[in-house]
């Protein structure tokens, strides 16, 4: 597994305030904590290593296709 | 005739072509069940009528429609203080399709703040509540449109469906609900929340019912543009078949993950579905929690985006629950949105492999906890609330990250009289096959046929 850098408060805040966002006081800290769980789940995805280079998101579609019967 | 509110759907149809009742004495039956229920449940934003065609498969039958789904001329608050009094310069396709089927719409339904909540709480519009005790949460987002089919006001309701929102309010309201295919049913007029996981479907009393709703809605519609082409199965002929499926499920998940009264209705159920004919085969279950994570990377960034400029400019104006989820969204690098998306096809391919590699269906509950109330999973529910949700979406999302279909419907009632309920999901556009489970099981049994006193 990858490992992921720690979201902290200081770089949400940041983050957002670079798109325009206020959060409330503390209110950082909260969204790092849950942000950080999210990213902790995709560092740890099981098909994340065997993901192919040329993979793209609209082979979705494709996939779709493939799986429609048995 | 006893109430004709009653009537299911597809009796009310039949009890219209057949000149045996007329659609304005299907109107005022649900407009006195109204009356009645209006002042507990919250269920409607608006009761302003349309009428549809009058003929056709849904010739005269009163629905009605979650507050997102655009009619030309008319408002959609999409359950907002934002779009309050917003006038629609368009009609939702699918709209347009029950029109044509001779659907009549009795008003628009009330639904989380722009659909982005799992409850049925909405700090602008007043929380909807669960018809079988208004303590307790609809489920979300659709939440008027589970409640008002479940309470008999109409017989049949479009919901929206990105992370559990037609299937939430059908097992905690004890309807009938279904997840479509992403692409089987136009969002052309439907308010965007997320470009790829947004989905259409009906909510109404019976597996039955939700087929004859989605044969008027499903097809190609050249204005959506992830629309399939997908042919359109004759939904509502197909459920009277009697298939020999095989249905997947994960009993020692159940019986270890799920609350011991939903595991044993679920586990109940699926006797009956291997009684009507079916094979059960059990299975490792899904990786929920890797995919739900996932859907909620993709929920978040799209739903975030989509709301930049009011989040920027008015942020006060969107209720405290919405708006932190919409500031969580600011902080998923764009790098792991598109991984997570890139992703996608691989957990598709998985789960049709595996899960479903012998199997036509996957069975599991459509919430693995009780219904809770709206005071413990509302914006002063406590400590406790972010694990609440948690517990209500954790068998949902990772339906919509996969993109397939999925059926809730009522599978008993708890200890307090709540709802309990299974969901069969299946492979892409498959919803012919999970309408036919669904019919079968509504056939042996009648938990889709109690209604709230």
């Amino acid at each position: 597994m990858t490992a992921v850098k720690q979201w902290s408060g200081e770089a949400i805040e940041a983050a957002l305030a670079a798109q325009g966002i206020a959060l409330a006081p503390g209110r950082a800290e909260k969204l790092a904590r849950g942000q950080q769980l999210l990213l902790d789940a995709g560092a740890a995805d099981p098909l994340r290593a065997a993901l192919e280079f040329d993979a793209e998101p609209a082979a979705f579609v494709f996939a779709m296709r493939r799986c429609k019967t048995a | 005739m006893s109430n004709p509110a009653t009537l299911s759907l597809a009796q009310a149809a039949r009890a219209v072509r057949a000149a045996e009742i007329a659609p304005h004495e299907l109107l005022q039956a649900c407009r006195a069940r109204s009356a009645l229920w209006q002042p507990r449940i919250n269920a409607f934003i608006s009761q302003e009528p349309h009428s549809g065609s009058g003929s056709g498969a849904l010739g005269g039958v009163p629905l009605a429609h979650k507050d997102m789904f655009y009619r030309t001329g008319r408002v959609s608050n999409c359950g907002s203080k934002i779009l309050r009094g917003w006038i629609a310069r368009e009609t939702a396709s699918a709209l347009a399709r029950l029109d044509a089927a001779g659907a009549a719409q009795a008003g628009t339904l009330n639904m989380s703040e722009f659909a982005y909540g799992p409850t049925g709480h909405n700090e602008h519009w007043g929380d909807c509540c669960n018809p079988w005790n208004t303590e307790y949460i609809t489920g979300g987002s659709s939440s008027g449109s589970g409640a008002a089919v479940a309470a008999r006001l109409v017989f049949g309701a479009l919901g929206s469906d990105t992370g559990g929102s037609v299937r939430l309010p059908a097992a905690a309201c004890g309807v009938s609900g279904l997840k479509t295919t992403w692409g089987r049913v136009s969002r052309y007029g439907a308010m965007p929340l997320c470009a790829s996981l947004d989905t259409i479907g009906p909510l109404a009393r019976s597996a039955e019912d939700c087929a004859l709703l989605l044969g008027a809605i499903a097809g190609f519609d050249p204005l959506d543009p992830v629309s399939s082409r997908e042919p359109v199965a004759d939904y509502a002929g197909l459920i009277h078949q009697t298939p020999s499926l095989k249905i997947a499920l994960s009993s020692p998940w159940m019986q270890r993950d799920a609350h011991p009264e939903v595991a044993a209705a679920v586990l109940a159920a699926a006797g009956v579905l291997r009684s009507s004919g079916a094979e059960l085969i059990e299975v490792e279950p899904p990786d929920f929690d890797t995919l739900s994570a996932h859907c909620l990377v993709v929920m978040q960034a799209e739903a975030s985006a989509q709301h930049l400029k009011w989040m920027r400019e008015r942020p006060a104006d969107y209720g405290s629950s919405v708006r932190a989820r919409l500031e969580a969204g600011y902080a998923i690098p764009a790098t792991v949105y598109l991984e997570v998306l890139r992703l996608r096809a691989a957990w598709l391919e998985r789960f049709c492999a595996t899960t479903l590699e012998d199997a036509d269906l996957y069975l599991l509950p459509g919430i693995a906890v009780p219904v809770p109330t709206r005071a413990e999973t509302g914006p002063k529910g406590g400590p406790e609330m972010p694990r609440l949700l948690g517990e209500v979406t954790r068998l949902t999302r990772w339906v919509n990250y996969l993109g397939v279909p999925a059926l809730v419907i009522p599978c008993g009632f708890d200890s307090r009289g709540l709802p309990l309920s299974m969901q069969l999901v299946g492979r892409p556009f498959a919803e012919a096959t999970l309408l036919a489970a669904g019919h079968a099981y509504q056939r042996e049994t009648d938990w889709h046929e109690q209604a709230p006193v």
